[in-house]
């Protein structure tokens, strides 16, 4: 069989995934994991949490060993469900993705506004807020690529630096852990609660398949994925109990949005917080730039598909890049922001990309079980190991945890309830049924008229009536 | 089915149609890549050479190692390479497979739509 000139490498799998993965958000999430559960044993939840990750990524394997394609959840649903729900949950999925930037945008202008001061921190924050969204912008618009050695070399340091710091927090600020067992925070429906959560932590990880056409063996995204998350077990497991035991009681308290900054403070003082500074920069920058990537040409391959506007598969015609696509994600990314810098509510956005991960983890395990009903001879190179097992199990686990984290509050660290977590479930609903009216109402007017025009159209090839042209 | 000859037709006029399109050859202007072309249902290969947005040659056969390959039925080769397929459709079908870069498989199919924008 003829290989490609280019292949991607294990290496970068796996620090694609975690980097996708790896953001400025998630260090606010691993001291809300803490805060629910007994400090020092947060790192419980977080294992749990990629525990169950680990399953979901069992079940894209077997998905992307099948289909290895950059199409790929949107062909796995397809081919299980039919082609309307795959564009419903397609478009719910990766549109609600966006939102992330909300809150990463959020935490990494509270991070530049509390580091370096321009104006006075409610303007620099919009401002901070603007330059993070508008540079990645520039660069996706631009066509700007990192290259796969200088991602790889970012990712692992950043992990790296992560858990050398962590260990050497805790070994400095010591683990009580007799008290945490003895906490009554300490409890089997903290622990879970927490779990649904520390999904939030490994976010993005399964972004790794549309590189399946890249490589060599399709297997490697699969094993990718696995090193990813066990990867970040790790680091997250470390962090959580770092951040923990590394701040004063005062600082868990505060709610603070950075505590790795403060953490960093804490440490090494000036040093520390431009050290935690530079992560967040990169691990934002990678993370979203990452993100409009794969979401514009998602969004460019649906307007070539006639679900969305003609308009979004407009190409820049010197960069070739979809630039409507990425003008219309940005200005929504950016809208969202300001509302969460003016509202503040960027745990909101964390909880519903928690609970979206967590949706698209059961829709994954569906289609799993759903298609080997469906093509029971189909050959794959990986399959879930143990029949049906494992998918129903990870199907039940995500289910229980998305409906664990709609029936909860979120709270902030003194305990106060920022907000009932049905809230995050109305606003996901509202956004499905969007979703779905447009796929039943919209996408076929633009299918009709897509049709219309391919029958009017003469066929180029010779022998080629012009009734048999091409239908969709 | 079609056969190795109505694809190299086909080949024929794509090479025509995208190396007298300037607005194609500008937007392509840094994309060098050997294309491989396989005709899943016949079992025949095809090569295409791009260089600086310009299709200078193709070949029945597989020469080279490729920076994109390529895999469909022979009908959908020959109807894509005529301009009377959407490949977007057909690859988010499925139907069509590509290994290439995501960067790599859209200017592909920036191709047909630039030449092509009503298909």
């Amino acid at each position: 069989m003829t290989t490609l000139r280019k292949v991607l490498k294990l290496r970068t799998v796996v620090s694609s995934s975690a980097g996708m993965a790896l953001a400025t958000s998630s260090y606010i999430a691993a001291l809300q994991i803490a805060a629910i559960v007994a400090g020092e044993l947060a790192w419980i939840s977080v294992l749990v949490a990629g525990v169950c990750c680990l399953l979901a990524a069992m079940c894209f394997s077997e998905l992307t060993s099948q289909y290895p394609t950059a199409a790929g959840i949107k062909l796995f649903i397809q081919n299980a469900w039919g082609e309307k729900i795959a564009i419903i949950i397609g478009m719910f999925y990766v549109v609600l993705g966006i939102s992330m930037v909300g809150a990463e945008s959020f935490v990494l202008s509270k991070v530049m506004t509390d580091s370096i001061t321009i104006v006075n921190p409610e303007v620099d924050r919009a401002i901070w807020l603007s330059v993070f969204i508008l540079f990645v912008a520039f660069i996706n618009y631009r066509g700007v690529k990192i290259a796969g050695t200088a991602e790889d070399i970012m990712t692992f340091a950043m992990l790296a630096l992560l858990a050398v710091i962590s260990v050497y927090t805790i070994s400095k600020a010591g683990v009580d852990l007799k008290a945490a067992v003895a906490s009554d925070k300490f409890t089997v429906a903290n622990v879970l609660n927490a779990a649904g959560l520390g999904v939030f932590l490994y976010v993005g990880f399964e972004w790794v398949t549309p590189l399946a056409e890249e490589t060599t063996d399709y297997r490697m995204i699969g094993k990718g994925m696995l090193i990813a998350i066990g990867v970040l077990c790790i680091v997250y497991a470390l962090f959580s109990v770092a951040v923990w035991v590394g701040l004063t009681p005062e600082q868990r308290l505060s709610g603070t949005p950075i505590p790795h900054i403060l953490l960093g403070r804490n440490l090494f003082g000036t040093p520390g917080v431009l050290f935690f500074v530079c992560m967040s920069v990169l691990a934002s920058v990678t993370s979203f730039n990452a993100g409009l990537l794969n979401t514009s040409r998602f969004t460019y391959a649906m307007a070539r598909d006639n679900v969305l506007p003609k308009v979004f598969s407009k190409l820049h015609p010197d960069h070739a890049t979809p630039w409507v696509s990425i003008l219309a994600l940005v200005a929504f990314a950016l809208v969202l922001s300001i509302v969460i810098l003016v509202t503040g509510q960027y745990l909101f956005i964390i909880m519903i990309a928690a609970a979206l991960e967590c949706f698209i983890y059961v829709v994954m395990a569906a289609c799993v079980l759903r298609l080997r009903k469906k093509f029971p001879d189909r050959q794959t190179d990986f399959r879930v190991p143990l029949g049906p097992v494992l998918p129903v199990v990870t199907g039940a686990i995500f289910l229980g945890l998305l409906l664990g984290i709609f029936a909860g509050v979120t709270a902030d660290h003194t305990g106060r309830v920022l907000f009932p977590n049905y809230w995050v479930a109305l606003v996901m609903i509202l956004f499905f049924l969007l979703c779905t009216l447009y796929t039943l109402l919209v996408v076929p007017v633009f299918k009709k008229k897509a049709a219309e025009k391919a029958a009017t159209r003469v066929k180029r090839r010779p022998g080629r009536s012009r009734d048999a042209a091409q239908g969709g | 089915m079609a056969t190795k000859d109505e694809i190299l037709e086909a080949l024929a006029d794509y090479q025509v149609q995208c190396n007298n399109n300037q607005r194609l050859r500008r937007m392509q202007r840094d994309w060098s890549k050997l294309i491989h072309f396989n005709s899943e249902d016949t079992g025949d290969w095809f090569t295409m050479d791009v260089v600086k947005g310009e299709i200078t040659a193709f070949e029945p056969g597989a020469r080279g190692v490729p920076d994109i390959i390529v895999t469909t039925l022979s009908e959908n080769l020959c109807d894509m390479f005529w301009g009377d397929l959407n490949p977007s459709q057909k690859y988010l079908d499925g139907e069509i497979k590509v290994k290439a870069s995501q960067e790599d498989v859209m200017r592909l199919d920036a191709i047909t739509m630039i030449i092509w924008p009503d298909v």
